[in-house]
């Protein structure tokens, strides 16, 4: 009796009628002339049907190693499913629809901001802050909120870590852990969704 | 009966005070900002010392600003104000939307993941040019 070891890959990226071979999605280790030959099965073959995302689950990868040979025993370890993402054509981005959503967050923030001073009535402070510190009054304390506009974008970039391409240090950005914590959530749900093995309707025959 | 009217004014000034200050913290936690300077700066171990600047910095505000003080300095001392308080602004602003949990939804919708920091900029430079719009020229109007 052989053991192999296997351990399924979290993400694989396919093209159109491309043939996935269990070496793809997931990684053997064990006798090498029987990892050879399960690896170099064809577990299934794009097709346009498929749509963007499959997911093959563990269960079927065993099922397709014991039809290859009945005696292997199998030690799985890591992600009980591999998500194959199916790359049509290489995504082109709108430079049009860019500028656009673009120029929709810098008005869009700009507006807001104006809305967040008024509401706080942010001119009243700073003009009572002019009077406390230097005894005078100003209608219009530049002094204070001209550094005060540039700290607030200052204050953007340090807390996203990023000056367009430039970052201040190693770890990932807040912003990066969410585009992260994101990616996982859509994953969960079509582990969930579109694995054939985990959902079963009995209910309407 | 003066007495009783100074001891009840007394305890609504002090349960008032104790509602914003804790709505005050919990809005400071929620965002995370100051987890966030700590991991930048380095000084995990000093966040006892942050605390107490955060409420340093609230009881003396609040103070300063409910009394009619004029302390005469000079008018330079207005520059680093003004640039913490866009700073210290501008994290909250920034924490804001990232707990809105905008960006990654945009950026997945539009296929563009590696260009999330370009759209971010587009923020950061509308806020700066919206803000100095309002001083500089919206307030004459």
């Amino acid at each position: 009796m052989d053991l192999i070891y296997l351990r399924m890959r979290n993400r694989v990226h396919v093209q159109k009628n491309q043939q996935v071979r269990l070496k793809d999605v997931a990684k053997f280790i064990g006798d090498d002339e029987q990892v050879k030959k399960i690896e170099e099965e064809v577990l299934l073959t794009v097709t346009h049907e498929d749509k963007n995302i499959i997911i093959i689950d563990l269960v079927q990868v065993i099922e397709a190693i014991q039809a290859i040979d009945q005696s292997i025993e199998i030690q799985t370890f890591g992600p009980s499913q591999t998500i194959i993402e199916v790359i049509y054509e290489k995504q082109k981005v709108s430079f049009l629809a860019f500028t656009a959503v673009w120029l929709l967050l810098f008005l869009g923030a700009g507006m807001t901001i104006m809305n967040f001073h008024v509401d706080v009535s942010m001119g009243e402070v700073h003009q009572k802050l002019f009077t406390l510190i230097t005894g005078r009054e100003d209608r219009k304390p530049l002094l204070i909120q001209i550094p005060y506009s540039f700290g607030l974008g200052i204050g953007m970039i340090l807390f996203f870590n990023h000056f367009f391409k430039k970052r201040f240090n190693e770890e990932p950005s807040p912003l990066e852990v969410e585009m992260f914590n994101y990616q996982q959530d859509l994953d969960q749900y079509v582990i969930m969704n579109e694995n054939k093995e985990s959902n079963r309707h009995l209910d309407n025959r | 009966m003066i007495t009783g009217k100074v001891v009840f004014g007394l305890f609504i000034g002090l349960a008032s005070g104790f509602a914003v200050g804790a709505g005050f913290v919990a809005f400071v936690t929620v965002l995370g900002v100051i987890p966030r300077l700590t991991q930048l700066t380095k000084t995990m171990q000093f966040i006892h010392y942050y605390e107490a600047a955060i409420i340093a910095g609230v009881v003396i505000g609040t103070w300063l600003g409910l009394q009619e003080v004029k302390l005469f300095w000079t008018k330079w001392l207005l520059v680093p104000i003004g640039l913490a308080d866009g700073i210290f602004n501008g994290m909250l602003a920034a924490a804001l939307t990232e707990v809105l949990n905008v960006f990654p939804i945009l950026a997945k919708r539009m296929g563009i993941q590696e260009k999330v920091i370009y759209l971010m900029m587009a923020l950061v430079l509308g806020k700066i040019i919206g803000s100095l719009f309002q001083w500089i020229y919206y307030v004459d109007l």
